[in-house]
């Protein structure tokens, strides 16, 4: 019977072949064979974390954006320079999602860090931070 | 003096002093036998008991007196202890009122104090606890302030912010965050 890898080993491979040049698809088909194989699918979601830390170590950057209103390319684009520049990757690739209740500005979530600028946070802050009873 | 002459007759005329007077030897004679007889038997047989009854009678007196002496000494004595006990019992009386009078004094007293720091501690709780809700009520009002300000805000966000001021807001929020 094979070894259980640990989420850092198959986390850490997973990053190395993409990094490396493998098909995104085949890849992320091993992933999800494996884990159905040693019926590991709960920790899907934590080994995609894992993966995206370990390429952005290796200066590629998975994040993800959502705003209140879908986004131009413009705005796209400027949010992707401004993740180079935070995080001196090489490559940035950024999924957009759309959330009506954050009512303006935007939310940057990639591996290690997380900017929110939204009116909804800042509400938010305002609702809690200066509350006395 | 007629008398006198009478006997002076009567004694010339029989001759005897004793039968002038009327006196006869035998029967003086028997009756002197007859009263010192009667003295002998008195002597011997009533006087002795009447002497003895006297005597008795006089002892049994002077006990009744001894023991009506003793009884009223004894009297004396007892009156003058109840007098004693009863100045006693005054004085002990005296001293009891004295002492409660003291102690319903010291007690009024500290039931006073007792009742004044009993109504001081009421007061100041009630003023703490009117100052804590009076505190409560404020950071009430602030929070439901703030809770207004905060939903009043993003209304006018959800009515004035569309697509076109987002974008500039976010582009004005990145370069803020550079």
């Amino acid at each position: 019977m094979a070894r259980k890898l640990s989420r850092r080993q198959i986390a850490l491979y997973m990053a190395a072949q993409l990094h490396k040049g493998a098909a995104p698809k085949q890849v992320v088909s091993q992933l999800a064979a494996y884990l159905v194989d040693t019926r590991r699918t709960s920790e899907l979601e934590l080994i995609v974390r894992d993966i995206q830390f370990y390429l952005s170590k290796e200066g590629v950057v998975l994040g993800t954006v959502t705003s209140a209103h879908e986004l131009n390319a413009a705005t796209l684009k400027a949010i992707e320079a401004f993740t180079k520049e935070r995080t001196g990757a090489k490559t940035v690739t950024l999924d957009t999602q759309v959330d009506a209740s954050l009512l303006g500005g935007v939310k940057l979530e990639i591996p290690g860090h997380e900017l929110d600028t939204t009116a909804a946070r800042k509400l938010t802050i305002l609702k809690t931070r200066y509350k006395k009873a | 003096m007629n008398f006198l002459s009478t006997f002076a007759e009567t004694a010339e005329v029989e001759g005897n002093v004793f039968s002038a007077l009327g006196i006869d030897w035998t029967l003086l004679i028997l009756q002197i036998v007859g009263f010192l007889l009667l003295v002998v038997l008195l002597g011997k047989f009533v006087y002795p008991w009447l002497m003895k009854q006297v005597d008795d009678r006089q002892k049994n007196i002077e006990q009744a007196a001894e023991v009506a002496k003793q009884a009223q000494a004894s009297a004396e004595k007892n009156q003058a202890e109840v007098e004693k006990l009863l100045a006693e019992a005054r004085k002990e009386a005296a001293d009891i009122v004295s002492t409660a009078k003291l102690e319903a004094t010291e007690m009024v007293a500290t039931s006073e104090a007792k009742a004044k720091s009993s109504a001081e501690k009421i007061v100041a709780d009630a003023q703490a606890q009117i100052s804590k809700d009076i505190d409560k009520a404020r950071r009430e009002l602030h929070d439901e302030t703030l809770e207004l300000v905060a939903l009043a805000t993003e209304k006018v966000i959800q009515k004035k912010l569309d697509k076109k001021a987002d974008e500039a807001l976010i582009t004005s929020l990145l370069k803020e965050q550079k």
